[in-house]
Order: structure tokens, then C-alpha cells, then sequence
């Protein structure tokens, strides 16, 4: 058997198989509408961000469960650190700073946050609970850390709490809301937002 | 939408189950959705989609993969001989699986091929070339057989 006649013995066979691709289109189309909503919802309430609370009492983290935007943030971290989906980032820092001064996120943040021995690594932007946040990413000790920065919109809220695996840290002052995702022991998860508090 | 049929064809060969298939086919859409301005016209859309496709593929767990022969219900193969072909193919590794299925089935280069692989040229040739030995040896008594 020639290798033409084996390739044409394998394309009949497989293009031969009856596919009905309407449903799954249907259910594409749906999802792609989604998210076109999202970017129209308000994208300007969560305009930029920065700088944080000195002097979070470490009693003000334990309040569970977790609001919505933390378990929003667990999701998108799962998708997008755990599950590694592909997503556009940046990684040089200066169109980082960039990015984060258009979000009004102050680049000295993203700085601060670094100088604890977290390496930053990327970011982007996304979208959680409609409010556009700078996703980014530090590592350390082997560690993914994910940290989510806005300018609050809402009521000022501390705490701490888990979603499966993922340990979650937030608090929002009158300057900045920040979330922290990781999969690092709660300690250590909850040590890089007390830091983070302290500097931001 | 133009290549979902072509899309799904491949991902039905790569995950266990038509569910499974589908969801790699849902992500690759919205991910080609969400990334199309990074797009280039001018160049092949369709190895584009087949590109995003396996990024998404390698990006999943090892639950999502084929790790055993397709059954029959996922393939829905019209006859005897797509059935054995269906097994025969679905026994080779999955990167002779995968060169197969972009260079025969899909009419891709094996520079195309290796485009979307993100592999060599040379290595898509021979991952080809060693799928074709393998399903001429497990084809073989069927052709006796069509040929008897």
C-alpha cells in the first residue's frame, strides 16, 4: 500500500464521519456574547488604582466567607496561573507600569510589592465581578502568587478566607483594593497581603 | 463559523469523549475571539485556530487527553473499515496521532504542521513517516482482506 493510497484510505475514513457542528456553534456564540457585555458594563467605575492601609490588625483578616470578588479572583486564577490557559501578558516592566499608571495603580506599588523577595513576573488586565483589575503575577520559593489591584469603588472591607485548594487574602482601603491568590500555605498567602498592606 | 467541523474532527481524536472535545473547541473559539487582533491578516486562519487549538490541548490536564483507544460512540465511524482505521489511529502515540491527522486529514504542510505544533519541520516528517509504517502494519490484514 502506497502512502497515497494509505492517506487516501485514512481521509475517507475520518472525513467520512458525520459532524454536527450547530449545537457547539450555538453554544460558542452564546459565550462569545458574554463577555462583549461585560466590556461595556462599568469599565469606568474601576478606574485605577493604588496604596494601601498601614496598620491592618491581623484580626481584621478572618472574616469568611469570601465576597464574590474573591472567588471571582480564585476563578481567574485557576483558568489562568493553575490551568494555564493562554493568555496575552506583558512582562517587561516598564509597559507593566505603564499598563498599571492607565489603571491608576502608582508603578511604586508594583515595586514595593517586590522588594519583600516576590518577583514579579507578568501582567495583565482583567475583568472581575465587572471591574477591571491589574492582574499580577509574583513568585517566590517556588511559589505562584497572584495579586489583584483596582481602585475601590465599593465599601471598605479586610479579610481572608479559602476556596478549595487556593487560599485568598484581601483588603480595600479608600486608595486601593487589592486580592491575593495563591496556592502557597494559607500563612504564606496571608503573609504577602499583611506585607503588602503594610507597603501599599 | 468557518473550521469548526475541521476543528472538532482533530479535537474528537485528542480528548476522551465528545464533551470533552467540545469544551477544547468552546475554549479555542473564545480564546480566538478574545485574541483576534492578534491575528495577522493575510495569513492562514485556519492553521491559526489549529495553532490556539493545541495551546489550549497542552494547556489542559492529562484527564482531558486520550490516554486509551477512542470508543466507537466517539468517533461514529459510517463503516467497518473507518472503524479499524478510527482504532488503528487512535493506537498510534499522539504525536504521530496529531502530524497525521494536520498533514493527511487536514491538508496542512508539514511546515504549516510544524507551525502549529511549535516542532521542527524535520521532526513533524518523521513523527509522519513513522505514523504511516505503524498504520500500514496494523491495516495490513485488512487490506488483505479488501484486496481478497
Amino acid at each position: 500500500m502506497s502512502d497515497d493510497e494509505l492517506d487516501q484510505r485514512i481521509r475517507e475514513a475520518v472525513l467520512g464521519e458525520p459532524i454536527d457542528v450547530a449545537p457547539l456553534e450555538h453554544s460558542i456564540r452564546q459565550r462569545i456574547s458574554r463577555p462583549r457585555r461585560l466590556r461595556w458594563a462599568p469599565a469606568a467605575a474601576a478606574s485605577v488604582a493604588l496604596a494601601l492601609a498601614a496598620g491592618l490588625s491581623y484580626r481584621s483578616f478572618f472574616h469568611p466567607p469570601a465576597p464574590p470578588i474573591c472567588i471571582a479572583a480564585a476563578e481567574d486564577h485557576e483558568r489562568e496561573i493553575v490551568n494555564g490557559e493562554s493568555r496575552p501578558w506583558l512582562s517587561d516592566l516598564a509597559s507593566i507600569n505603564l499598563l498599571a499608571e492607565k489603571q491608576g495603580v502608582p508603578a511604586s506599588a508594583i515595586a514595593d510589592l517586590g522588594t519583600m523577595g516576590y518577583r514579579l513576573e507578568r501582567a495583565r488586565l482583567c475583568f472581575l465581578k465587572r471591574q477591571i483589575f491589574l492582574h499580577l503575577v509574583y513568585t517566590k520559593d517556588g511559589n505562584e502568587y497572584s495579586v489583584y489591584l483596582r481602585r475601590p469603588g465599593g465599601e471598605t472591607s479586610f479579610g481572608k478566607s479559602a476556596r478549595g485548594t487556593e487560599n485568598l487574602a484581601y483588603f480595600e482601603t479608600a486608595r486601593l483594593t487589592a486580592v491575593f491568590v495563591s496556592h502557597a500555605p494559607g500563612a504564606d498567602a496571608l503573609a504577602f497581603a499583611r506585607a503588602g498592606a503594610t507597603l501599599l | 463559523m468557518p473550521h469548526l467541523a475541521a476543528l472538532l474532527r482533530v479535537a474528537r481524536r485528542l480528548t476522551v469523549e465528545p464533551a470533552s472535545a467540545e469544551d477544547l473547541i468552546q475554549e479555542t473559539m473564545l480564546l480566538a475571539w478574545r485574541g483576534f487582533r492578534q491575528f495577522q491578516p493575510g495569513t492562514n486562519a485556519r492553521a491559526w485556530l489549529f495553532r490556539i487549538l493545541f495551546n489550549v490541548f497542552h494547556g489542559l490536564g492529562r484527564k482531558a487527553r486520550l490516554d486509551s483507544l477512542p470508543s466507537q460512540a466517539s468517533v461514529r465511524p459510517m463503516f467497518q473499515e473507518a472503524v479499524e482505521i478510527a482504532e488503528a489511529l487512535g493506537a498510534l502515540p499522539l504525536e504521530q496521532r496529531t502530524a497525521l491527522l494536520l498533514c493527511v486529514v487536514e491538508g496542512f504542510t508539514c511546515r504549516e504542521a510544524a507551525g502549529i505544533l511549535d516542532v521542527p519541520v524535520g521532526t513533524v516528517m518523521s513523527r509522519l513517516s513513522r505514523a504511516r509504517e505503524e498504520l500500514r502494519a496494523s491495516l495490513k490484514p485488512l487490506a488483505k482482506e479488501a484486496y481478497r
